[in-house]
C-alpha cells in the first residue's frame, strides 16, 4: 500500500548519520592507531589508506598486555574490579529483583518506582553524594568514630580498592536490577507453584527452576553493566584519583589528555573494543543457545 | 489405592474486604471424581489452591485423611496439581519434567526411570521423553502435566480447568480419557471447571459455587434434575425461571405458589417455602394445550416463536403473567398445531414445577 | 452437614506447631529478602537525598549541617551560588542548550529511522538495523574517543565545541528513540493503516492521519527521554569539549569532586536532577494520558516495558 521506496527514504537520514558519526569515527580510531605522530606538535597524523597502515604501535601496545609488561597490571586490575563489582552487584541486586518480582504485592509498584528513580538521577550526582558521605569528615567516618569501630578515620577517597569497587557497584547496580527484574517477571508464576506442588522446598524450587530460568536474564543484565564498566574511567577518578586504582579507561584518557600519545591511545581503544566485542559475541551465542534449548 | 479423603471445615479466604471463599464445608470421600463448578471469580480456583497449599486460608481447616494440613506447605502435602496452563518447566524435557518430583524425593535413578516410563505409558506418551514442552501440542503438554503429577502417586489430584486451553474436539476426547484414567488409578480427583457439560459428564459429585459459597453439592443427575437454588437452576442452562410468591404447603404436601396472579402448586422443592421466590420447570416438561383447557397449573399464553431444532421443536410462549417460557416438544413426526401467534393454555404440571431457594447469587442470564 | 460432629475428631495444630509455622511461614514473604530490598532502596536513595539537603546548608560545608538556607547556594551567594558563579551558571546554560538541541534533532531523526527500519525489508535494511543497535552496547568511552578523533582529524571543519557535542549526543540518543518508537509501532500493528487504506486514504494521508497520531505518545516519550539522557551525559560532552566554556553540569560536578566542593556544586547537581526527573515525570504522565484506555487490552509489565530500551 505504500510505495516501495518510502521506507528506505525514511531510514536514510538516520542511517547516514550513524555511518558518518558512528562508523566513520571508528575508522578514525583505526586510522590514528595505524598512523604516525607529528614529531614536533605530537599530534596524530592519521593514515587513511589501509595498504600503508603501520601496525607497530598496535603490536607494541598489545605486547604490553603480556604478563609482567606495562599494561598487564592495569588490565588485571580492571578485570578484577569489574568482576568483583559485577559479583557484588549480582549478590545484592538479584535478591532485590527477586523479591520485587516474586513477593512484593502491595508495595510492588512503589518499589519499582524507587528502583527506577536512581536510574534518572544523574550518575555524577550519585557519585557526588557518595563522595560527600565518604569524605574524611563525612557521615560514614562520623558514624564509625561515634561507634568506636575505628580510632582514626579511614581515608576512603585516597586510593582505596574497596572504595572503587563499591563506587562501581553503587553506580551501575540500578542498570542491573531493572533488566533482571524484567527477566524474573517473565517467569510464569505457576511454574514455581508446580515445583512446590511436586515436592520442592522453597530453596529447591529456586535452584532447580527460578535460577535456571533466569540465567539468560542474569547474563544479559551482567553484560549490560560489564560493558560500560570496562570503559569507565570517571568512577575511579572521583572516588580515588590515585594511580594505584586506575583502570584501562584511565590509561586511555591519559594517553589523549595527559601526555598526548594519540596512536597509543587509539590502539588501546581498539584493543578494548575488540575485547568487549568478544564478550558480546560470547553473550549472544549463549543466549541464542539458551533460546534454542527452551524452544527445542 | 486407599485414602484421599478431603474435608474442608469452615474454610474462609478473604482478600482484603473481598470474600473469595466464604465459609465452605465439604467432605470428599477417597476415590471420588469431584468437581467444583462455577463462573470465574466464584472462588473455585481459590478453594483448589488452598487444598494444594498455594493460598493460606484466612480461617478454617483443610483435612486430608484425618490429618490437619492447613499449615503444611505445598511441597509436604500428598496432593498434586495439574495447572490450567500446565506449568511445564520450559527448560526441562519431558522426562526431566516428569522426574522432577521423584528427584526431589531422592528416589534412586533406576527407580526414577522405571516410574517415569510407567507414568508416560499411562498417558500414552512413550517416545516423547527427549522433547521440550515448546515442541509439543497443547494436548500432549496436558498429558505430560498429568503424568508429572500422577507419577508421585498422590492421594488427591487437583485439576484446575485442565482442558480449558484445548479445542472442542480434543476436549471431548480428553474428558473421556480423564474419567477412565481416574477410574484406573482410583485416587480422588478434584476438578475445577466453569463448563457445566464437562462437570456433568465426568463427575461423581459436583459442587456448584457462587460468590465464594457452595450453592449445592450433589451427583450430576440431581444437580440437573433437582437444582436446589435459583443460581444452580440458572447456571445449568435454560430452566424457565419465573417469579413467584409461595405460601406454604397444602394438605397434599405441595407448595402453594402464585405465579403472576395465577394459583399454582409446586410438587418439587421445599414445600413449606413462603414469600417471594422463583419457580422453575424444564422446557421438555412444559405442555401446551388448546386455549381454554381447564385444570390446575394452567396459564394462558401466546406462542411467540417457533424454532425447528431437528429432533425437537422449541416454542417460546409469552405467558399472560408477562413472563416468557420455553417449551420443548419432541418431533414425533406429527404436526405440532401451535404456530406463531397461536393462543394456548400452558400447563406446568405440579409434579414438574420446582420451587427454588433464592440465595441472592447474581444470575448469569440476568445480563441478557 | 455432619461437619459439626466431625470437627472434634481432628486435632488443630498445637501452639508449638503454630509458632514453628509462623517462623517458617511458607506463605509469607521471606523476611530476609524484605530487609535486603529496603536496605538497597535506602542506600540508593539516601545519599542523594543527603546531597540535596546540603545544597540548602547555610554554611560552606557539605558534611556538617550549619543551618537551613533556601537560596544561598542557588541564588544569593554573589561569588559561588549557581547564579552568582559564572562558571556554574554557564555550565547550566550549556547543558540546557545541548539537551534542547539534541532533543529536537534526535527525535525526528529517530522516529523516521524507526519507521524505516520497521518496514524496510532486505539485506541493506538488516545491516542498517545492526548499525543502529551498536551505539546501545558501545561503552561511552569508545564512542567518546572515536568522535574526538574524527572531529580532530577528519571533520576538521567542525571544531570541538557545542556543535560537536550536540552531534555526539544525537548519535548516542538516536538508538534509544528508535527502540522506543519501534516498540510502539509493533504494539499498534498494521491493522489501522490497512483500515485507513481500505477507506480510501492515500499513503501520505495514512501516515499523517493514522500513523503519526498513534505514534505521538512514543514521540513525546522520546523527546523527554533524550532530554534526560543528554542532560546527564558526561563522557561524550567531556571528550568533545572545547575547554571550560563548553563545560556542562556533569563536567562541572566531576571536576569539583576532586577539590573541596562547596554546597553550590550540590545545588547545581540538584538543579540537574530536578530537570531530569521533571522531564521523565512529564513523559510518564503524558504517556499515560495519551495511552489511557489502551492499558486494559495491552500486555502486562507496563513499567518494565516502558524501560524496554534496556531489554536488549
Amino acid at each position: 500500500m505504500y510505495p516501495k521506496w518510502l521506507w528506505p527514504v525514511f531510514a536514510v537520514p538516520g542511517v547516514v548519520w550513524l555511518i558518518l558519526l558512528f562508523l566513520v569515527p571508528f575508522y578514525a580510531v583505526i586510522g590514528v592507531a595505524f598512523g604516525g605522530v607529528d614529531p614536533i606538535f605530537l599530534n596524530a597524523v592519521p593514515n587513511w589508506n589501509p595498504l600503508s597502515w603501520n601496525y607497530d604501535v598496535l603490536l607494541t601496545t598489545l605486547a604490553g598486555f603480556l604478563p609482567g609488561n606495562q599494561y598487564w597490571g592495569i588490565f588485571l586490575r580492571t578485570v578484577v574490579y569489574v568482576a568483583l563489582a559485577l559479583t557484588g552487584s549480582l549478590l545484592f541486586g538479584y535478591p532485590v529483583a527477586y523479591y520485587i518480582s516474586r513477593h512484593a504485592r502491595r508495595t510492588k509498584m512503589l518499589l519499582i518506582a524507587l528502583i527506577v528513580l536512581p536510574f534518572w538521577v544523574s550518575y555524577m550526582m550519585r557519585m557526588l553524594a557518595w563522595v560527600n558521605l565518604f569524605s574524611p569528615s563525612g557521615f560514614v567516618n562520623k558514624f564509625l568514630l561515634w561507634t568506636n569501630l575505628v580510632q582514626t578515620p579511614p581515608d576512603w577517597l585516597g586510593g582505596n580498592h574497596a572504595s572503587v569497587i563499591l563506587g562501581l557497584i553503587y553506580g551501575y547496580i540500578p542498570y542491573l536490577i531493572l533488566p533482571l527484574l524484567a527477566a524474573l517477571d517473565r517467569i510464569d508464576r505457576s511454574v514455581l507453584e508446580a515445583a512446590r506442588d511436586l515436592g520442592a522446598s522453597p530453596a529447591s524450587a529456586f535452584f532447580h527452576v527460578t535460577l535456571p530460568l533466569s540465567k539468560p536474564g542474569i547474563l544479559g543484565a551482567s553484560v549490560i553493566i560489564a560493558l560500560p564498566m570496562f570503559g569507565d574511567y570517571y568512577t575511579p577518578t572521583i572516588v580515588s584519583g590515585s594511580p594505584r586504582t586506575t583502570m584501562i579507561g584511565n590509561q586511555i584518557d591519559i594517553f589523549f589528555h595527559g601526555g598526548p600519545q594519540p596512536s597509543v591511545g587509539a590502539s588501546l581503544t581498539m584493543i578494548l573494543s575488540a575485547f568487549l566485542a568478544v564478550l558480546m559475541a560470547y553473550y549472544m551465542i549463549t543466549i541464542a543457545k539458551a533460546q534454542k534449548e527452551v524452544a527445542g | 489405592m486407599s485414602g484421599g479423603e478431603i474435608e474442608l471445615i469452615d474454610l474462609n479466604k478473604h482478600f482484603g474486604p473481598h470474600r473469595a471463599v466464604d465459609n465452605i464445608n465439604l467432605q470428599i470421600p477417597g476415590g471420588e471424581f469431584f468437581s467444583l463448578l462455577g463462573s470465574s471469580g466464584c472462588g473455585k480456583t481459590t478453594t483448589l489452591r488452598m487444598i494444594a497449599g498455594f493460598e493460606r486460608p484466612t480461617s478454617g481447616q483443610i483435612v486430608l485423611d484425618g490429618a490437619d494440613m492447613t499449615e503444611t506447605p505445598p511441597h509436604k502435602r500428598h496432593v498434586n496439581t495439574v495447572f490450567q496452563s500446565y506449568a511445564l518447566f520450559p527448560h526441562l524435557n519431558v522426562f526431566d519434567n516428569v522426574a522432577f518430583g521423584l528427584r526431589r524425593q531422592k528416589v534412586e535413578p533406576d527407580q526414577v526411570k522405571r516410574r517415569v516410563n510407567e507414568a508416560l505409558e499411562l498417558v500414552q506418551l512413550t517416545s516423547f521423553e527427549k522433547r521440550k514442552p515448546a515442541q509439543m501440542s497443547g494436548g500432549q503438554q496436558q498429558r505430560v502435566a498429568l503424568a508429572r503429577a500422577l507419577v508421585l502417586k498422590p492421594a488427591v489430584l487437583l485439576l484446575d480447568e485442565p482442558l480449558g486451553a484445548l479445542d472442542a474436539r480434543l476436549r471431548k476426547q480428553l474428558q473421556v480419557e480423564l474419567k477412565s484414567l481416574q477410574q484406573q488409578v482410583g485416587i480422588t480427583f478434584v476438578y475445577v471447571t466453569h463448563d457445566q457439560e464437562e462437570a456433568l459428564t465426568m463427575s461423581d459429585r459436583i459442587a456448584v459455587m457462587s460468590n465464594g459459597r457452595i450453592e449445592q453439592v450433589a451427583p450430576p443427575e440431581e444437580i440437573y434434575e433437582a437444582p436446589a437454588t435459583v443460581f444452580v437452576a440458572d447456571f445449568l442452562g435454560v430452566s424457565n425461571l419465573m417469579d413467584a410468591v409461595a405460601s406454604g404447603s397444602d394438605a397434599t404436601g405441595r407448595c402453594k405458589v402464585k405465579v403472576g396472579g395465577f394459583d399454582c402448586y409446586a410438587g418439587r422443592g421445599s414445600a413449606d417455602a413462603t414469600g417471594t421466590t422463583k419457580v422453575t420447570i424444564r422446557p421438555e416438561r412444559v405442555r401446551l394445550e388448546p386455549k381454554g383447557t381447564g385444570g390446575e397449573n394452567r396459564i394462558p399464553g401466546t406462542v411467540q416463536r417457533w424454532v425447528y431444532l431437528g429432533n425437537s421443536v422449541q416454542l417460546i410462549v409469552g405467558l399472560a403473567t408477562g413472563a416468557k417460557i420455553q417449551a420443548l416438544m419432541q418431533n414425533t413426526g406429527e404436526e405440532i398445531p401451535y404456530r406463531e401467534g397461536a393462543e394456548v393454555a400452558v400447563h406446568l404440571p405440579a409434579t414438574a414445577l420446582r420451587i427454588l431457594e433464592d440465595t441472592g447469587a447474581p444470575l448469569a442470564s440476568a445480563e441478557d | 452437614m455432619t461437619a459439626v460432629t466431625e470437627r472434634r475428631r481432628i486435632a488443630a495444630p498445637s501452639t508449638a506447631q503454630r509458632i514453628r509455622n509462623w517462623i517458617l511461614n511458607p506463605w509469607g514473604e521471606p523476611r530476609g529478602l524484605v530487609v535486603i530490598t529496603w536496605i538497597y532502596v535506602a542506600i540508593s536513595i539516601v545519599p542523594v537525598v543527603v546531597a540535596i539537603m546540603f545544597s540548602f546548608n547555610a554554611g560552606r560545608s557539605v558534611t556538617a549541617w550549619q543551618g537551613f538556607s533556601l537560596t544561598r547556594w542557588y541564588l544569593d551567594d554573589p561569588r559561588s551560588s549557581v547564579i552568582g558563579d559564572p562558571r556554574l551558571q554557564h555550565a547550566l546554560l550549556q547543558s540546557l542548550k545541548l539537551a534542547g538541541l539534541t532533543m529536537l534533532i534526535a527525535t525526528p531523526l529517530g522516529v523516521m529511522l524507526a519507521l524505516g527500519l520497521a518496514r524496510w525489508r532486505g539485506r541493506l535494511a538488516s545491516a542498517s538495523n545492526f548499525i543502529m543497535l551498536f551505539p546501545l552496547v558501545t561503552p561511552e568511552l569508545v564512542m567518546g574517543v572515536s568522535l574526538f578523533l574524527v572531529f580532530v582529524n577528519l571533520f576538521t571543519f567542525i571544531p570541538l565545541g557545542t556543535t560537536a557535542q550536540v552531534m555526539g549526543h544525537v548519535t548516542f540518543s538516536l538508538s534509544y528513540v528508535v527502540v522506543i518508537v519501534r516498540g510502539r509501532l509493533f504494539s499498534i500493528g498494521r491493522q489501522y493503516e490497512e483500515a485507513a487504506a481500505d477507506l480510501g486514504a492515500t499513503p501520505w494521508e495514512t501516515l499523517r492521519l493514522v500513523v503519526l497520531p498513534l505514534l505521538l505518545p512514543a514521540i513525546f516519550s522520546s523527546l523527554m527521554m533524550v532530554f534526560a539522557i543528554s542532560i546527564d551525559d558526561f563522557v561524550i560532552s567531556a571528550w568533545l569539549s572545547c575547554g571550560s566554556s563548553c563545560d556542562t553540569v556533569p563536567i562541572r560536578v566531576y571536576s569539583s569532586t576532586r577539590g573541596a566542593p562547596l554546597p553550590s556544586i550540590n545545588a547545581l547537581a540538584t538543579v540537574m536532577v530536578a530537570m531530569t526527573l521533571t522531564a521523565i515525570g512529564i513523559a510518564w504522565v503524558v504517556h499515560r494520558y495519551m495511552t489511557r484506555g489502551e492499558r486494559r487490552t495491552g500486555k502486562q509489565g507496563g513499567m518494565t516495558q516502558a524501560m524496554g530500551a534496556f531489554d536488549l
